[in-house]
């Protein structure tokens, strides 16, 4: 049978289609499998989770394990500092992207250029080699342990400007001289018709960025040390080491995973839109 | 030269330095945070390179190159790079392919198109740290999901992390879990910009699936493949969650990668000076991919 026979009859009884559907219905279960598998598994008793071979559903959901395991550690605590030191360095990038991007786009002056590619560049290099001297920086500024020490050290987005600097270009010229020629000042220029006319990149990468700060976990890691400084992922980790002690108690673990999961799945789920265009609508980003 | 004249040219110098003024005060804020925490650091580490700091004492030596010596002549070196090297092939080169073919199998009006492409991006934006965790238990050698569905298809249950074997593919496994459907959102937007008419004219001279792929696909998103294994592979080189999570660079060193020697040299051995001097070895490794990279676009990556 010649290949384009088998296609002939592949479109005739749309197997081709069924196969297809197939296909990614298996791509799409392996790749939620352990979201489903952590969820089902923080639903299970410590017998239930270590029976071998494993049971998909649990006998009765244990829906305590999440009460027990909130009461176990200061979960509230860490999400509050995950949410409160993202959501700063967010509308950090938001003022610092906004600005830089106006002054390499519509102003005129003589490092423009090399600003823009050592800004640039600095995307393209590993962040690892600036670890240890930021931590000896943050530590003579008294800054280690510390809200600002997080906020600071993170308040600039290369992937913003990036972003914002395309965006710019595309303002129509005539809406900036008109607003010029209305006498209005280049701060006025900025807020008042750059940003509403681009508000659908600020939208992406500070999703994007709250995103990224809230999995943030090494940098964190290294300038953190007090318990009521934790973010998240710091205080899962711990949680995990300390459950682990006492042979591990897998279903809390999984609880905790669930509970640090589960907004993000939930922003993710409702915003898709801005991330999936944000990530592939661009060229670049990290 | 008449008065006119002069008054524009005044006008125009007082507006160019207007505007320098305006440009260094709209600039700064975001000027003085990478200066601080970027630029200024990337200088400062070269000089720590050269150093045998503690993080603590008051003195310090000059030690030269020293701390590189030492470590271009330990063999455990060699195996840390070995394993960065294993590492970055390992995860960047199935995410590229992956994301490209799962981008070709979605890049058509078919029902459910929108909903596999969400799911399948979905770990993306998950924690690292959180899912590491879930993928740990999932390959727990005795009680593990993994285990148990290798052995219903006859397949032999595997000791994963606890193995030196099978420890780093596990850690590459949940790497290119987590980047997958970010490339492939990449290939989608790439494909979406290919005109449908070259295709249309390659069905009409009866160009199979296979040669459509090799002669127009992979050439006209040659762009997008280059961007990806190098932003990839610097993501690579930054990889530490997972191998913190599920093996702490063990068994005996097996998942060990420049970054986690860089991290525990610097943070469980204070050594600030080696450790600044592994930083500044993966900045020239990372700076060498992408020459390599740029070199190689040049010679053969299709721009349209």
């Amino acid at each position: 049978m010649s290949p384009s026979n088998i296609k002939t009859i592949f479109r005739k009884y749309k197997i081709s289609r069924i196969l297809w559907q197939i296909f990614m219905a298996l791509v799409s279960l392996i790749m939620v499998t352990p979201f489903l598998w952590m969820f089902l598994s923080a639903l299970k008793t410590q017998k239930e989770i270590k029976a071998f071979p494993p049971k998909l559903f649990p006998e009765i959901a244990q829906w305590s394990n999440f009460l027990e395991t909130w009461a176990s550690a200061p979960f509230d605590r860490y999400i509050f500092n995950s949410f409160f030191t993202a959501s700063s360095i967010v509308i950090l990038h938001i003022i610092t992207t906004a600005m830089f991007a106006y002054a390499i786009t519509q102003l005129n002056f003589k490092l423009r250029k090399p600003l823009f590619a050592l800004i640039m560049a600095t995307y393209m290099l590993p962040v690892a080699v600036t670890y240890v001297p930021s931590y000896i920086i943050l530590a003579r500024l008294g800054w280690l342990d510390s809200y600002q020490g997080i906020i600071f050290s993170n308040s600039v987005s290369v992937f913003a400007i990036f972003l914002a600097r395309q965006s710019f270009l595309q303002v129509p010229e005539e809406m900036v001289d008109a607003a010029r020629v209305d006498g209005a000042g280049h701060w006025h220029i900025l807020w008042k018709i750059f940003f509403p006319l681009t508000k659908p990149i600020f939208i992406t990468f500070g999703l994007i960025n709250f995103v990224l700060m809230y999995n943030n976990y090494l940098w964190p890691l290294m300038i953190i040390r007090s318990r009521e400084m934790y973010l998240i992922t710091i205080g899962l980790r711990q949680f995990f080491i300390e459950q682990g002690a006492y042979g591990v108690n897998w279903p809390l673990i999984m609880a905790a995973s669930t509970i640090v999961v589960t907004p993000l799945l939930l922003l993710f789920f409702i915003a898709q839109k801005w991330f999936i265009r944000g990530v592939g609508g661009t060229g670049i980003k990290g | 030269m008449n008065k006119k004249e002069v008054n524009i040219k005044t006008t125009f110098v007082e507006k160019l330095r207007n505007d320098n003024m305006v440009a260094f005060i709209f600039c700064l804020p975001a000027l003085i945070p990478l200066i601080v925490f970027w630029i200024g650091p990337m200088i400062f580490a070269f000089y720590l390179s050269l150093t045998d700091w503690d993080f603590m004492s008051a003195s310090y030596n000059i030690v030269g190159l020293r701390n590189y010596f030492s470590l271009l002549q330990s063999p455990a070196f060699y195996r840390t790079l070995r394993n960065t090297l294993y590492f970055t092939v390992g995860s960047v080169l199935p995410a590229v392919i992956g994301g490209l073919l799962l981008a070709i199998m979605l890049n058509r009006k078919i029902p459910g198109r929108n909903v596999h492409r969400t799911l399948i991006f979905s770990p993306w934006i998950t924690p690292m740290v959180a899912m590491a965790i879930v993928w740990s238990w999932m390959f727990n050698p005795s009680r593990g999901l993994v285990n148990y569905l290798f052995t219903l298809i006859n397949l032999p249950a595997l000791p994963w992390a606890s193995s030196s074997t099978w420890a780093m593919p596990v850690v590459i496994i949940v790497s290119v879990w987590r980047t997958l459907g970010w490339a492939m959102v990449f290939y989608l937007v790439a494909l979406e910009d290919i005109p449908e008419d070259i295709y249309d004219a390659a069905e009409i001279d009866g160009v199979n699936f296979w040669s459509k792929l090799r002669y127009i696909t992979i050439p006209l998103v040659s762009p997008t493949t280059l961007f990806l294994s190098v932003v990839l592979t610097v993501q690579a080189l930054r990889a530490f969650d997972q191998i913190d999570i599920i093996t702490q660079g063990g068994p005996a060193g097996a998942t060990r990668t420049l970054l986690y020697e860089y991290y525990q040299t610097a943070f469980q051995q204070f050594n600030a000076g080696k450790a600044a001097s592994i930083g500044i070895i993966i900045l020239l490794i990372a700076s060498v991919f992408a020459i390599i990279q740029f070199w190689l676009s040049k010679k053969y990556v299709h721009y349209q």
